[in-house]
């Protein structure tokens, strides 16, 4: 019996032996020197309707230690091409390595493309190719695509590209900077009742860093729309996604600066008879952090009060002004069809009409705290 | 009742997360498939519970034992032949499923001979393995691997990005009448007890099958389908997810965990679910293999003492998915796994019938025993 047990373990090892030693020598895997890391895409438009797209890799030159290069160092690829499939095999054979897009972060595409519909079919292969990351940041350049991809701003070391960190809310945590997801790009764009919004990357005029604190929406059958430094603050409030914003009033001979630290959104939309009103109540909590005159604790109420008023006139606005040109980044069209029972639900074409036509309430509640170190 | 129950019917509901259940389910979204999983979940529990109470009252008896005791072998070879078949084609379900998901994310450059290959030969052997030893496997892995997927989901459930608007928009379509094909793949869900055909040798002692069991299941059964179909909408939005082919790789790749190891959760729950995967086919094909072990009698099958009967099994398993997982398509998956859906309910439902039958019999069986 020992015997025969004996037998079965040195057969076990007789067997296993040979197949982790073929295991190592598997042909098919590829190790990671033979492969380079793409770390942006960027993707303009060309003039060339024959070869509409430009395609611009960032990739990552190994370096073996940090203190060796502390400067960044990147290759680029580019190519025009009709497809951006084609585009980038034929990229490959600019390179004795394959390309690995599973590390890259964003997308920027340039401010032309979004002007036609091009961008669906670029979102399409973005989304299809299984490698390419869905939670990667999409952003639109300006001028375009290939100068925010290759420009190295002041400050870059070799660890990472800078560009990740305003968008991850991990360094910066400017209220901004709006960040989208490629996923939730895609939804955004295909889901009726809510519209995409995108930030804008541009540079400063000496050319040393980033600037990003625009933003564009885009709709179905309508040029995309900007929102300038203050709109997109506004939309970030509204969207609950700002941590902190800071908020000026002027009103009744006082001038302040208040630091919102708490903010809490909620919409309604409700329809009657093919007429739409949307509710916004909004509950704001903070201090205040600079003021032109000598405050008074004692009038915190009323300053809070003031807060009210200068943010619901701001909002209302924005709102107005959101629903007078068609956008509707907000879901507001969604948060109708998320009451209405299916057999109940307008059109879209007849909720877009309605969302024209709607009646805005915003309610807005602050609170502010204190008035800082000093009255 | 006893944790490895628990673990029987809580793998099948979990694996399927990734196999074609929320396919096809979110395919139907806009024809039923909200007022499905109501009715799914309804029919599932009925199944488990009448299942838990049949096999709970003969314990430590399979169920080829209790039918040779009571019906004539017409009857019961072809009943445990087609049972076999179904438990092996479920294996194969997961198996391809998987084989797809890891040549289309995690390994593209593997053929995919290979990596159907490297899967059969880590759980085929495991089949053979006695019941008891099985359900120690699956308790190792399942105690590993269940609490990081419940991090998962509350990392889901506690998204930023998780947009309720479109789970309540996907709701509200319950005002639609059920679909026959979204009915019977979230009843699939539920089919983790049927392993109990085989795994109740295990079970010798009679458990307890109260009210409170039956809560436990009630709850573990609704947050289930509730996960597997409404995430994936929360994230990718109620009209859109349809195109997802894979909606579940989708959701987690859309996760983010800004401060773990790995950023992109997708490996993560890739590696998770292959363990999940692991353990849902060695569950189905154990139960395969037993049920084909007892019909052709393969322990006799010796040659030189060499026992061929497993050789030949094991060969057919290996060879039979292989060119399986190689000659189908990703829309003939789902289209078969749809029928194969429908046939594993409606013929586990009709099952039900048999074991009133059965019951009827063993009683007059202990009778004649008892007056003799």
């Amino acid at each position: 019996m020992l015997i025969k047990k004996r037998m079965k373990v040195k057969l076990f090892i007789l067997i296993t032996i040979p197949f982790l030693v073929v295991l190592t020598g598997c042909g098919e895997f590829k190790d990671i020197d033979k492969m380079v890391f793409v770390s942006m895409i960027g993707i303009d438009e060309t003039d060339d309707p024959e070869k509409p797209y430009k395609i611009i890799l960032k990739l990552y030159v190994p370096t073996s230690s940090f203190r060796q290069n502390p400067t960044p160092e990147y290759t680029y690829l580019s190519k025009n091409g009709k497809t951006l499939a084609e585009t980038i095999s034929i990229l490959e054979s600019h390179l004795d390595k394959e390309l690995d897009f599973g590390h890259s972060k964003l997308i920027v595409v340039g401010e032309k493309i979004l002007q036609n519909d091009n961008y669906k079919e670029i979102l399409d292969f973005l989304i299809r190719r299984p490698d390419i990351q869905m939670i990667s940041y999409f952003a639109v350049g300006r001028p375009n695509a290939e100068e925010i991809i290759k420009f190295l701003p002041a400050g870059e070391t070799a660890l990472q590209p800078t560009i990740f960190n305003y968008f991850d809310n991990n360094g910066a945590e400017s209220s901004y900077i709006i960040s989208t997801f490629l996923f939730d790009f895609r939804r955004r764009l295909k889901e009726e009742g809510i519209d995409p919004i995108l930030p804008i990357v541009e540079m400063n005029e000496p050319k040393t860093h980033f600037i990003i604190n625009k933003s564009i929406v885009l709709a179905d059958n309508r040029p995309p729309y900007e929102l300038d430094t203050d709109k997109t603050l506004l939309f970030k409030t509204l969207s609950m996604n700002a941590k902190t914003i800071f908020f000026a009033v002027k009103r009744e001979r006082e001038y302040f600066v208040s630091r919102i630290d708490s903010i809490k959104s909620k919409y309604n939309v409700n329809v009657e008879n093919n007429k739409a009103s949307i509710k916004i109540e909004m509950k704001l909590a903070g201090v205040i952090t600079e003021s032109k005159n000598t405050l008074s604790s004692k009038e915190l109420s009323r300053y809070s009060k003031m807060l009210d008023e200068e943010m619901k006139e701001k909002v209302s606005e924005f709102i107005h002004e959101m629903k007078r040109e068609g956008y509707d980044p907000f879901g507001f069209g969604l948060k109708y069809y998320a009451h209405t029972l299916p057999k109940n639900r307008m059109t879209h074409e007849e909720w877009l009409e309605a969302y024209k036509n709607a009646d805005v309430e915003v309610v807005v509640k602050s609170n502010l705290k204190s008035t800082g170190s000093i009255q | 009742m006893s944790r490895f129950y628990y673990y029987l019917v809580m793998i099948n509901m979990i694996a399927n997360i990734i196999s074609a259940v929320p396919t096809i389910l979110l395919r139907y979204r806009n024809d039923g498939a909200v007022l499905s999983l109501i009715v799914g979940i309804i029919l599932g529990l009925v199944i488990v519970i009448v299942y838990t109470k049949f096999f709970n009252a003969f314990p430590g008896k399979t169920f080829p034992e209790l039918l040779v005791q009571t019906t004539s072998k017409w009857f019961y070879y072809p009943l445990l032949f087609f049972m076999a078949v179904m438990w092996f084609i479920a294996g194969i379900s997961t198996l391809i499923t998987y084989s797809f998901l890891l040549i289309r994310y995690l390994t593209p450059d593997i053929p995919i001979m290979l990596i159907g290959l490297t899967l059969i030969l880590s759980i085929i052997f495991g089949c053979f393995m006695k019941t008891d030893r099985v359900l120690y496997t699956i308790e190792i892995v399942f105690v590993i691997n269940f609490p990081i997927i419940i991090f998962i989901i509350i990392k889901a459930y506690t998204s930023k990005n998780l947009n309720w608007d479109f789970i309540r928009e996907a709701m509200l379509h319950v005002v639609q009448a059920p679909n026959i094909h979204a009915v019977s793949s979230s009843i699939f869900l539920f089919l983790g007890v049927v392993n109990l055909v085989i795994f109740n040798r295990f079970f010798t002692q009679k458990q307890n099958f109260g009210l409170k069991q039956i809560i436990v299941l009630v709850f573990i059964a609704i947050a289930t389908t509730f996960t597997t179909y409404f995430i994936p909408i929360g994230f990718h939005g109620s009209e859109t997810v349809g195109e997802l082919i894979y909606p579940w790789i989708a959701t987690s790749d859309s996760m983010r965990m800004r401060y773990f190891v790995i950023e992109r959760l997708v490996y993560v729950f890739l590696l998770l679910y292959l363990s999940m995967a692991f353990l849902s086919i060695l569950i189905h094909w154990h139960v395969a293999v037993e049920l084909f072990k007892y019909i052709f009698k393969l322990e006799k099958m010796k040659f030189k003492g060499i026992n061929i009967g497993y050789i030949i099994l094991i060969v057919f398993f290996t060879v039979s998915s292989l060119y399986i997982i190689v000659s189908l398509t990703e829309y003939q998956l789902f289209q078969y796994s749809k029928y194969f859906f429908n046939i594993a309910v409606v013929n586990f439902f009709a099952m039900i019938f048999l074991f009133i039958y059965i019951i009827r019999r063993m009683k007059g069986a202990n009778k004649k025993a008892n007056e003799s």
